[in-house]
């Protein structure tokens, strides 16, 4: 593992990032969704793939990166750019698992690999939509206490900052950005998938021109199952690229 | 005997120091062992030994073992009437920071509570890399040249590729790299900085011939185990070191001629006297025409180095016999006295 420190809007985030087969010229950046860090990547991904440059980054606020500052995932966006300046790494191939695939799409890579990718706005189920109503009504009254009640599982622990940029991303729509995506991108989905559902996939798949999905019999975090499977799809579609260009 | 075996620690090598504990449990069988396990909140655990696995620790089970708080030359644990109180000598087995750096023995100190582990100058001198340098250099002993660096002042680096990078204060090879070229570099130093804000550059000596010793003073003399060559593909790795800390089998001893076992011993003997005493230690040096460099220092090595001696449980019962003894402070109030009385009051 390895630390760099980045200046961002008069705010210095200390990222945390692992490098595997230096040596290799292709580079593969692996990011992590929200809750999680760059070591489940990691473990599901190393042994595949040798014949690129693998690159972990904790994102802010997760895993051994700090954060101090309310982001939005632009920002998270522009600081993985200003890392990858630091490290020199290229936008070859860029995965993201779950909010990290709305991350890596703003990121505009060459070939781009969503596992289970956030950014398909759903509609809360009533019981949500009825507890934050609730809430809201109650916090009229004062009583901040109760917020740990309320609060989502995914937040409940979070830092001032923290929270708040869970707020910022989580329901965000980005039909547009995928839309607007212009390369090549590999849809990866598991179809039992309860926090980004298939349908979420599918639809992606019919908003980026140049795209191909891929299912797997399993849920969110598919791809700890299936990652050789995964690693040898990426490989493929990395060289489908090269023989275009050339 | 009773020992009272503490390990854990709010430490990058916390999960070594389990490893080295339960590995030195099965070497100590005469003693009368007592586990306490100090998590990264400082609080001390009283752990059965038979729940001294590596899973009563990563899974969070030892949460619901009794706590205890530390005083004047003991351990308490309170109960709901009543509160059992556990004396006895403690080992320090907390390798890298709280155990190395001074902190578990100033606190052992303070409450004088007999312990087998550096003290707190020999931590200060052993711990960071850097003052071991200094060590060296007061006490005339040859060592590997070196620069420092700051993560907080950029410095260019003078010593030539191959060049080893280490953080100042970390030992188990955490965050340490070997760097052939340029190209290599800013990884290898954002890999240490990590770890520590400062670093120790060393050139690394491609096929150095490398020896462990450990030993310790006690009952009037030095005692040293056999000298090891350990096993390495360049160097050991933070994986390989953690298999060593496990390590307990006997190794066999390195085949030197006798003039270099005793010039090793003698280098042990200049950097352990007057400093170490009560400690068992493991040096590591290299061996650089007919030169005897000190690499570094482990005040409290992996398993204890347990696998170096021939009667591990010997030397354990030998340096309990031995502890350096502080002297005594007694505040007996004369100045005060003397000067009320001459006030008349």
């Amino acid at each position: 593992m390895a630390i760099k420190s980045i200046q961002y809007n008069q705010h210095t985030l200390d990222i945390s990032y692992e490098i595997l087969n230096p040596k290799e010229s292709v580079d593969i950046i692996i990011l992590h969704g929200w809750g999680s860090n760059k070591e489940l990547m990691k473990t599901s991904f190393s042994k595949y793939m040798k014949g690129f440059r693998h690159i972990y980054i904790d994102l802010p606020g997760f895993g051994n990166s700090t954060c101090n500052i309310a982001l939005k995932t632009e920002d998270y966006a522009r600081i993985v750019e200003l890392l990858m300046i630091h490290i020199n790494a290229c936008k070859d191939i860029i995965v993201g698992h779950s909010f990290g695939g709305k991350v890596a799409t703003l990121l505009e890579p060459k070939v781009l690999v969503l596992l289970s990718s956030a950014g398909i706005y759903i509609p809360k189920p009533l019981k949500v939509s009825a507890k934050i109503a609730l809430f809201k009504a109650v916090k009229l009254f004062g009583s901040e206490k109760l917020r740990a009640m309320f609060v989502a599982e995914d937040a409940k622990t979070l830092s001032e900052p923290m929270y708040q940029t869970f707020k910022n991303v989580v329901d965000e729509d980005f039909t547009q950005e995928f839309e607007n995506f212009p390369n090549k991108a590999l849809l990866c989905w598991g179809k039992e998938d309860t926090a980004t559902p298939l349908s979420s996939g599918q639809k992606i798949a019919s908003l980026i021109k140049n795209s191909t999905l891929v299912e797997y019999d399993s849920d969110h975090y598919f791809f700890m199952k299936y990652a050789e499977d995964v690693a040898t799809k990426i490989e493929s579609n990395f060289l489908e690229t090269l023989g275009k260009s050339n | 005997m009773k020992l009272t075996i503490l390990f854990g620690g709010a430490s990058f090598e916390h999960e070594i120091s389990i490893v080295s504990a339960i590995t030195v449990k099965d070497k100590l069988t005469n003693f009368d062992l007592r586990f306490v396990f100090c998590d990264e909140n400082h609080i001390f655990y009283l752990v059965d030994s038979s729940k001294m696995k590596a899973t009563t620790f990563s899974k969070g089970e030892y949460k619901k073992m009794p706590q205890l708080t530390i005083t004047n030359h003991k351990f308490i644990q309170k109960g709901l009437f009543s509160s059992t109180e556990h004396k006895g000598t403690v080992l320090n087995l907390i390798h890298g920071a709280d155990g190395e750096d001074g902190s578990i023995s100033a606190l052992l100190n303070f409450f004088k509570i007999d312990y087998i582990g550096p003290r707190i100058d020999a931590s200060v001198f052993s711990y960071d890399k850097r003052y071991t340098k200094y060590l060296c250099d007061a006490k005339n002993i040859k060592n590997v040249s070196y620069e420092i660096l700051n993560s907080a002042e950029h410095k260019e680096i003078t010593i030539p590729y191959p060049i080893i990078i280490k953080p100042s204060r970390l030992g188990s090879s955490i965050g340490v790299s070997i760097v052939k070229d340029e190209s290599e570099l800013d990884y290898a130093l954002d890999c240490a900085f990590e770890y520590d804000n400062s670093l120790i550059v060393e050139p690394f000596i491609e096929g150095v011939k490398e020896y462990n010793l450990a030993g310790y003073f006690a009952d009037g003399e030095m005692h040293f185990s056999i000298v090891e060559e350990p096993q390495k593909n360049e160097f050991l790795d933070f994986e390989k070191k953690y298999m060593d800390f496990s390590r307990s089998e006997q190794v066999h001893q390195a085949d030197i001629s006798p003039e270099l076992e005793a010039k090793l011993k003698q280098t042990f003997e200049k950097i352990y006297r007057n400093l170490f005493e009560g400690a068992l230690i493991r040096c590591d040096f290299f061996v650089v025409n007919d030169e005897v460099l000190l690499n570094e220092i482990n005040p409290i090595p992996g398993s204890m180095a347990n696998y170096l001696f021939d009667d591990f449980q010997e030397a354990i019962h030998s340096i309990c016999r031995s502890f350096p003894r502080e002297k005594d402070i007694k505040v007996s109030y004369d100045y005060i006295h003397s000067i009320s009385s001459a006030k008349g009051k």
